[in-house]
């Protein structure tokens, strides 16, 4: 899948490499680790094993096992140390190894992480950047295909990113990293794998901004993740048929890019946001209502939604059943452009 | 592309088998197999089974003759394949497909503005 709006803001002299988002998140963490020597790099199986998905794979020998470290498989602990290292002045980078292994850490990360500067006046930040493998697609068992965006994102205290592929997964992450408050970074297991060309940059863009992954004038489809992959797909469909999509990468679910989303919707007058995670206070309900109360006027049609179902996230093979289909979104864009 | 060596040890094919007999090997030294052909059948206490191959590439060398008994966890077979083209899945689920041409049945009809 090409890329189809070059990134303006690349300098000129990084090289491109063929990379995929899992060597890319590696990179990312090899330059922090090598650039602040207060970052730690932590979690189950990170360290001698380099991560069940390999992204943390080499680095234990290269920064030793002070800095990059396997823990107990106690999720809660391993974000409860997250913290008081972070009131010690160190920036912790820890991984729960999936999406539903968060569950148990959801207490530490609530009530600690995302509290502590407030609770203190801002006098204890929270540097920690919660690296979490999320989302389905891979064909995993229960517990390994959560979307927790919204529950992240209702959490005040929190930034929320999800890159959909390696180069944002390499600034994304430094952004995150870099960052004095904590970050949850959640990392599309879908697409860890396809490589593509890669310039690695340094981030440009504020965090909570979007990005316009494919121009389009008839409708916006909204996502983040692997989601985006499959809009990608659907604007490519739907171009055979004469009706033009644009894509509109959120990145950050936490802050939201409300003035980017209006200046797309506002273009093209439809939306159709598109997620993982089940309907009902899902995110793509908040990203409807910034689109209604920004773009009120312009909107030919009401914002649609194209989501997993309430139920709780489905066991293997009815995994595709599950996710939005390109069927699913192509339906969704014919209601906005037949309303 | 580099190549790198991977050898396949027996699988516990049962709950708590602890060894299988090599009944016939349906690949030989030098053959390029995919992933999921059938390698070799073997025969356990429970029942004769076809281990399908677990990765794609060239066979470098077969660890056991036919009747030999191999215990779990030994050597079976020793591929040489692509070190970097395939994606590796992870420990929990496997590699997303990529379709070509991704299949819909929904068309569009463009809108008059």
């Amino acid at each position: 899948m090409t890329e189809l709006i070059e990134r303006a803001d690349t300098a000129a002299d990084t090289p491109v490499v063929e990379l995929s988002m899992q060597q890319a998140i590696n990179r990312a963490l090899s330059d922090l680790l090598t650039e602040d020597p207060e970052v730690l790099v932590f979690g189950e199986d990170v360290g001698t094993l380099g991560g069940v998905f390999r992204v943390t794979e080499g680095l234990q020998k290269e920064f030793g096992d002070k800095r990059v470290f396997d823990t107990p498989l106690a999720e809660s602990a391993i974000m409860g140390m997250a913290v008081g290292l972070a009131m010690n002045g160190w920036r912790p980078v820890p991984e729960l190894q999936f999406d539903g292994f968060a569950y148990p850490a959801i207490d530490q990360i609530v009530n600690q992480v995302a509290r502590m500067n407030y609770r203190t006046r801002g006098a204890t930040p929270m540097p920690i950047t919660l690296r979490l493998p999320s989302f389905g697609g891979i064909q995993a068992p229960e517990h390994h295909g959560e979307s927790l965006e919204a529950l992240f994102a209702h959490t005040p205290g929190l930034k929320v990113v999800a890159p959909s592929d390696p180069a944002d997964a390499y600034s994304l992450l430094l952004q995150s990293v870099r960052s004095d408050d904590p970050v949850v970074y959640m990392e599309p297991k879908a697409r860890y794998w396809e490589r593509r060309p890669v310039q690695l940059r340094e981030p440009s863009d504020p965090i909570g901004t979007s990005r316009i992954v494919r121009p389009g004038r008839h409708a916006t489809l909204i996502a983040w993740g692997a989601m985006v992959h499959r809009c990608v797909q659907v604007a490519e469909l739907a171009a055979e048929d004469g009706v033009d999509l644009e894509v509109l990468d959120l990145r950050w679910l936490k802050p939201i890019d409300a003035a980017g989303l209006a200046a797309s919707v506002s273009r093209t007058r439809r939306a159709v946001v598109v997620h993982e995670a089940p309907l009902t206070a899902g995110l793509g309900a908040e990203v409807a209502t910034l689109v209604t109360e920004n773009c009120f006027r312009d909107l030919a049609a009401p914002v649609q939604r194209v989501t997993g179902f309430d139920v709780p996230y489905p066991a293997g093979p009815l995994e595709p059943q599950y996710l939005p289909t390109i069927d699913r979104v192509l339906l969704a864009v014919q209601r906005t452009l037949e309303y | 592309m580099a190549q790198e060596n991977f050898t396949f040890t027996l699988p516990d094919l049962g709950e708590g088998l602890v060894e299988a007999t090599v009944l016939e090997w349906q690949v030989a030294v030098g053959d390029v197999v995919e992933r999921n052909a059938p390698l070799v059948e073997v025969e356990t206490t429970k029942s004769a089974v076809v281990i399908p191959s677990p990765k794609a590439g060239r066979i470098a060398e077969l660890h056991a003759e036919e009747e030999q008994v191999v215990p779990v966890g030994e050597p079976l077979v020793t591929f040489e394949v692509e070190a970097a083209d395939e994606p590796q899945a992870g420990i929990v689920g496997r590699v997303p497909a990529e379709e070509a041409r991704p299949a819909r049945r929904v068309r569009l009809r463009p809108p008059s503005d």
